[in-house]
């Protein structure tokens, strides 16, 4: 089996020798196996990029989809910016926060499904887009969320 | 008149995902051609075919090539910025999705003209079905032996707005934080890793391989004389159709919205148009008559810009679009100039000031002057995206504004098509230790 | 930068500079000043940030930041002074960096010195349009013992965080997040920790890093900053002593160029509490008949001094510490040499004056194309600045090698030779070896031995200097003359004194001496004293009395006791170095010395160190499986930073480093335990594989390694079941 550790080598041998720019990849992938970039997860992508825990966070934190703090097993990103907005992406997470019981930010006190607002996702002529797990749906209603909730219970 | 395709050409009738079908429509003749030739000669060809650049800054392609300095003796690096984040714009998406060949293909032909070897593509976090689409098509590409010596990396954004500014994309791609970098030096001379690099947008790139295919003479006569060819333009708001339209460059506007698009949803009346992606000035009902171009919305005081139209309809209240536009770029502000950092977070406050009721006249001005303060003193654009639009609004709707004061809040009550509308800077923001700063 | 000359006029003032030079620089050749917060020439490259430096340039529709533009012939700027545009930018930027800046002035440490005070009081708004809630934060935050952060004042400039990526290359102190909610930060809130963390305090142009020490201790109507040089390592970094109502208060640089670029290490800034510890002697000790030691007046002590002193004339031997200045060691050996006919000292190590035909300034490092760095010790640990200066080298293209075998070093043109070994004979070697390379008289190369004491090259000259005899050897001890506090902390030190008839002990702490002296004559610190030293490119420097210590100065009581022996010794600094001089430094006077003194050539120092023999570089040739043991002394340790409460912190933790090679052929990974043992005795540590190692060393702090050094055999540690 790969290790994290010289799969962060593979990915940094994508890139001229000395440079950094594997962070990124390497955070994702750190990301991917912890679920969140919990301190241990900076530490180990630290290590295996030999720069410091501090400068993975550093970077994490400026970056909106690495997470610094557990996030729940499905994520669902609802697009609340300008072109969704002014077709109705309010009301589709408002829909999303009462089918769930959370506001959005929050994640549901079982850690199953962390909901929150983003900005825009780029399908701005498919509003209201939501990123399911990171799979765009597009054209969502209010009627259309709980089928999509109900689509995360009967997958993983 | 009707659509012209030229980027997304054949993605109708075949999956141009798959380089067999590209190459049945010619793909990748455009990469023999441009071979077959010099750079000094490819270059003079870009620069004849006055292709300017999709992005927003609408710089020429081939004068851009022309500028890197190729006889340094580090690597010269092309760069595209696939990092399409501009609210309204999702034209450089479908590309990827639809014809990532022709992407490709461009990115060989342009690698050629500066003679680079090293390409990297940037494409935005969030894009991960194109992302899967796009390095699928390099790798069967790169297998076909298309490449030669070159080599392509898709490298993927994590989620910050900024990287689609050049310098941030740079910064990124080197590993840092995406903040923008002082200019001069530009790109061309120290770019990518301090190394000579062209940094194209992916319509720009991908409309290459029309050049070779036409020749610069052809391509120049297509569009309107100052911007030859074709734009897709993303329209989306309030519209009946909205989507991806591939037309002509010096379309009306009116053509755009009405023809295409279908006209305003559910018979309102148009309010706005914000037409090239939420950073620049809109435009009120009685200017959408101009020719979609950047000297003709340049002469209006605005600008085409990620040519993506945002329609609005008159259920939206000005103040409202302008705290959510705001909030939006003050949460993507990447916090290293102190105008763009301090000013974007005021201008929220005075606009919320402004819409809760509690504002005076006075901060109408206020608004203004913070705006100014902004303008021409950011080191990159990003500051500026967040005060055009704001004070086009406060300008052309002024009245509206005034009302807010006047009567103590929002003149819409609750039925603003905004109302309510929450950003993700509403939500808790995360800082060291997991305390909350106490915005 | 190129050496043609452009012209450029700044508002309306024509000046001629290097092409390529910055706007900044270029206004200040035209006596203009262009205010800047995150501009910092030290910090590498501008960043243009905080926009406080926006000025009109001709031809160009926007207004440009200074610090990011470089001059071109015939370029026209104008700066706010003669611009409505730029000064317009100014008031903007000036007027968003206080829009969330709290006005706590009148409580923050800073007021009174600070650039964003000063500026907004010259360039500011009168008052602020800012009616909204301002940014809050918790504060202040502690980023180490040493260092409080309060972000609510941060104007995020960005000085303290391009110091750790890019001068310390720490990577520690970092921006998080994004946009307003941008902050410094350090990881998990762990402290800030290495050799050079303190200077972000004075980088920071607002009160948002401060030292923790400083906090409410003094305003800036109140204090002086006293020049003089830091007397804790052989760099001597020039350093300002804050000083308020006798006390100090602070440690600033105070930028020699050549030397330390205005840097310092955490150690020099924060250990001046030392100087009010709580064993601090002010009055001698004495030892009484079945009392122990006890406290007696100057007058008692010097009387049993001098009585000692004739009680073992001829049989005396003294142990220098390195520490004590040019004047003392050499009016001590003057008392001992001359008066008493006591030739024999010992040094902690010797320091050949062969290096002297290869001095260069230490920041000449950063030209280098080569650097070779010799000895296993880590630089930071020796002579800390001299890691900035090899680091300096390496973002500038140097190689940094630690062969000088090395074929690169043979084709460079500018080659530096650094020796970073434990004690001994380190310098002599690292001269032969700049001999065999050749560097003599090759522009840009040169040799540098790192000592392990701040004056040893000073203290040596002034011992052999003072006399011109030379004493035969001893059959026994009658006194031993243990001088300085590292002499005292020394364990062969107290070995020595239990062969002797009887011992004087010079130190700062009665801590040191309690059990095992006659009489402790208290000693001053180097903040205390007038003075030259001679750091370790040879350079001679100004030591100044900062504050009045609590007793009196050596030279004093030195002075006195030389009298009763018919020996002439002067008891000022000044007298004393003008006799020094005469024989060792070309006559040079006092005050010639200077307050950024340059490094000088002399000649007549050479002539009292003896050439010696080369000794083998490497020693014999090493077994694969064979690995050596280098205890280092680590900066953090030390009579005066043993009590400085909060730089504990800073203490090595016990480990042990090994190179990946040596790790591997064990099966031994960080964190494993590891027992070292050598002759029968052995310790057990944590392991932490450093990549940087060479194969066959292994390393650790000296107070760790239980006085296990050499070659040593390694093992993975059993596992122990609790």
């Amino acid at each position: 089996m790969t290790t994290f550790y010289d799969e962060v080598q593979e990915l940094r041998a994508r890139y001229p020798e000395g440079s950094r720019s594997a962070v990124l990849p390497a955070l994702r992938l750190a990301q991917e196996r912890h679920g969140w970039l919990s301190r241990e997860a900076l530490e180990e992508t630290a290590d295996a990029l030999e720069v410091t825990p501090a400068f993975c966070y550093s970077i994490a934190t400026f970056y909106d989809m690495l997470h610094l703090e557990p996030v729940g097993r499905h994520t669902i990103d609802v697009c609340t910016n300008l072109p969704c907005a002014l077709c109705g992406a309010q009301e589709v997470v408002e829909a999303f926060e009462s089918e769930l019981g959370i506001r959005a930010g929050e994640t549901t006190p079982d850690g199953e499904v962390t909901l929150r607002a983003v900005e825009c996702l780029g399908g701005c002529g498919y509003a209201t887009v939501v990123a399911v797990n990171d799979r765009y749906r597009q054209h969502v209603r209010p009627e259309t969320v709980p089928e999509i909730l109900g689509e995360l219970d009967g997958g993983t | 008149m009707a659509e012209h395709k030229v980027l997304l050409a054949g993605t109708d009738e075949r999956d141009l995902t798959q380089l067999a079908e590209y190459r049945a429509i010619g793909g990748y003749r455009g990469v023999d051609k441009a071979r077959a030739m010099t750079p000094d000669a490819l270059i003079e060809e870009l620069q004849q075919a006055n292709l300017r650049g999709r992005g927003g800054a609408g710089f020429p392609m081939g004068r851009k090539a022309s500028l890197i300095d190729r006889k340094s003796p580090k690597p010269k690096y092309l760069v595209v910025n696939a990092d399409e984040s501009e609210p309204g714009a999702f034209k450089d998406r479908e590309v990827m999705a639809k014809a990532p060949h022709r992407l490709i293909e461009g990115c060989l032909i342009a690698a050629h003209a500066i003679e680079s070897t090293d390409v990297f593509i940037y494409i935005r976090g969030e894009y991960l079905a194109e992302y899967e689409i796009l390095a699928a098509a390099v790798e069967e590409a790169r297998e076909a032996g298309l490449f030669g010596d070159v080599r392509i990396t898709v490298h993927r954004g994590a989620g910050a707005y900024i990287c689609g500014e050049e310098t941030a994309l740079l910064e990124s791609l080197e590993g840092k934080r995406g903040q923008p970098r002082p200019r001069p030096p530009f790109p061309p001379i120290q770019g990518l890793y301090m190394a000579p690099t062209q940094i194209n947008n992916v319509c720009t790139i991908a409309t290459v391989p029309a050049i070779l295919e036409l020749g610069a003479e052809e391509f120049a006569k297509t569009g309107v004389p100052s911007s030859p060819g074709t734009a897709i333009f993303s329209i989306s708001g309030n519209v009946v159709q909205p989507g991806n339209y591939e037309l002509d460059l010096g379309t009306p506007m009116r053509e755009l919205i009405y023809e295409h698009a279908g006209g305003i949803a559910g018979g309102r009346e148009l309010k706005a148009v914000i037409p090239g992606g939420s950073s620049v000035p809109a435009l009120t009902p009685d200017q959408i008559d101009v020719p979609l171009d950047y000297d003709s919305l340049g002469a209006i005081g605005t600008f085409f810009g990620a040519a993506s139209l945002i329609v609005v309809d008159d259920r939206c209240c000005m103040v409202q679009l302008a705290i959510r536009s705001t909030k939006f770029y003050a949460h993507e502000s990447c916090g290293k100039c102190t105008p763009c950092r301090v000013g974007t977070r005021w201008m929220v406050q005075i606009l919320e000031s402004i819409e809760n009721g509690t504002a005076t006249h006075a901060d109408l001005e206020l608004l203004d002057s913070v705006g100014d303060n902004i303008l021409g003193k950011v080191l990159c654009a990003l500051g500026e995206f967040a005060v055009y639009p704001v004070a086009s609004y406060l300008h052309k709707w002024r009245d509206e504004f005034v009302a807010h004061i006047e009567q103590g809040g929002c003149p819409f009550g609750n039925s603003s098509s905004l109302d309510g509308i929450l950003a993700p800077s509403d939500m808790h923001a995360h800082t060291p230790a997991g305390e909350e700063a106490l915005v | 930068m190129s050496t043609e000359l452009v012209r450029v006029t700044i508002d309306e003032r024509d000046v001629h500079v290097p092409k390529g030079t910055g706007i900044v620089e270029t206004a200040l050749a035209a006596g203009v000043e262009i205010p800047v917060f995150c501009y910092e020439p030290r910090l590498g490259a501008p960043v243009g940030a905080c926009r406080m430096c926006l000025v009109e340039v001709e031809g160009m529709p926007k207004l440009q930041t200074g610090c990011t533009l470089t001059a071109q012939d015939g370029m026209v700027v104008k700066t706010a002074r003669t611009s409505e545009k730029a000064a317009g930018g100014e008031r903007a930027t000036l007027e968003f960096i206080l829009v969330n800046h709290p006005l706590d002035c009148p409580v923050c440490d800073k007021g009174g010195e600070c650039p964003l005070q000063d500026l907004t009081f010259r360039y500011g708004p009168g008052n602020t349009r800012m009616s909204f809630d301002k940014l809050t934060f918790e504060k202040p935050i502690p980023i180490s013992p040493t260092i409080s952060l309060d972000r609510e004042r941060c104007i995020l400039c960005y000085r303290c965080t391009r110091f750790s990526e890019s001068v310390s290359e720490d990577g520690q102190l970092v921006a998080a997040n994004r946009g307003a909610l941008s902050v410094i930060t350090t990881f998990e809130d762990l402290p800030y920790t290495g050799a050079f963390t303190g200077n972000v305090t004075e980088l920071c142009p607002v009160g948002a890093l401060l030292p923790t020490q400083y906090r409410f201790e003094g305003r800036p109507w109140e204090i002086v900053e006293v020049p003089t040089v830091c007397g804790l390592c052989p760099v001597g970094c020039n350093i300002h002593a804050t000083v308020r109502e006798g006390k100090v208060k602070r440690i600033l640089s105070r930028n020699h160029p050549e030397i330390d670029e205005g840097w310092i290490c955490d150690k020099g800034r924060f250990a001046y509490t030392h100087l009010r510890a709580e064993d601090r002697l002010a009055q001698p000790l004495q030892r009484l008949r079945r009392h122990g030691l006890e406290q007696v007046s100057w007058e008692q002590a010097i009387d049993e001094a001098e009585r000692l002193f004739r009680a073992a004339r001829g049989r005396i031997v003294t142990v220098l510490s390195g520490s004590e200045t040019v004047e003392q060691a050499y009016a001590l050996g003057k008392l001992l040499r001359v008066g008493l006919d006591s030739h024999q000292a010992t040094l902690p190590e010797e320091i050949s004056g062969g290096l002297d035909a290869y001095r260069l300034p230490l920041s000449s490092i950063r030209s280098a194309d080569v650097v070779v760095v010799l000895g296993d010790v880590p630089v930071a640990e020796r002579a800390p600045v001299v890691d900035l200066w090899i680091r300096s080298a390496r973002r500038n293209g140097a190689r940094i090698l630690d062969d000088a075998n090395d074929p690169a070093v043979a084709e460079a043109e500018r080659v530096v030779l650094i020796w970073s070994g434990p004690g001994g004979r380190g310098s002599t070697t690292v001269a032969k070896l700049a001999e065999k390379l050749g560097l003599a008289e090759r522009e840009g190369c040169g040799a540098f031995y790192l000592p392990e004491t701040p004056n040893g090259r000073g203290v040596a000259d002034a011992w052999a200097a003072c006399c011109d005899e030379e004493g035969g050897p001893i059959d026994s001890i009658g006194l031993l003359v243990v001088s300085g506090d590292e002499a005292a902390a020394d364990e062969n030190v107290r070995a020595l004194a239990e062969q002797a008839e009887a011992t004087i002990v010079l130190s700062m702490f009665g801590g040191l001496s309690a059990g095992w002296a006659d009489l402790v004559l208290p000693g001053t610190s180097y903040l205390e004293r007038d003075g030259t030293f001679v750091n370790l490119e040879g350079r001679l420097q100004r030591l100044r009395r900062t504050v009045t210590p609590p007793c009196p100065d050596e030279l004093e009581w030195i002075a006195e006791l030389a009298a009763r022996f018919d020996v002439d010794v002067a008891p000022y600094a000044a007298a004393v170095f003008a006799e020094v001089s005469e024989r060792v430094y070309g006559g040079l006077a006092f005050g010639e010395v200077g307050e950024r003194a340059p490094l000088r050539g002399y000649p007549e120092a050479q002539e009292h160190v003896a050439r010696e023999a080369l000794p083998e570089p490497r020693g014999k040739p090493r077994r694969r499986s064979e690995v050596r043991l280098v205890a280092y002394k680590p900066l953090f340790s030390g009579a005066a930073v043993e009590r400085v409460t909060e730089l504990q912190f800073q203490r090595p933790q016990p480990e042990l480093e090994l190179s990946p090679e040596d790790a591997q052929r064990r099966k031994i990974a960080t964190g494993d335990l590891v027992t070292v043992g050598s002759n029968g005795s052995a310790i057990t540590l944590p392991a932490r594989v450093n990549r940087h190692l060479r194969a066959g060393i292994a390393r650790v702090a000296l107070e760790h390694a239980n006085g296990l050094q050499g070659i040593v055999e390694l093992a993975k540690a059993e596992e122990v079941t609790a």
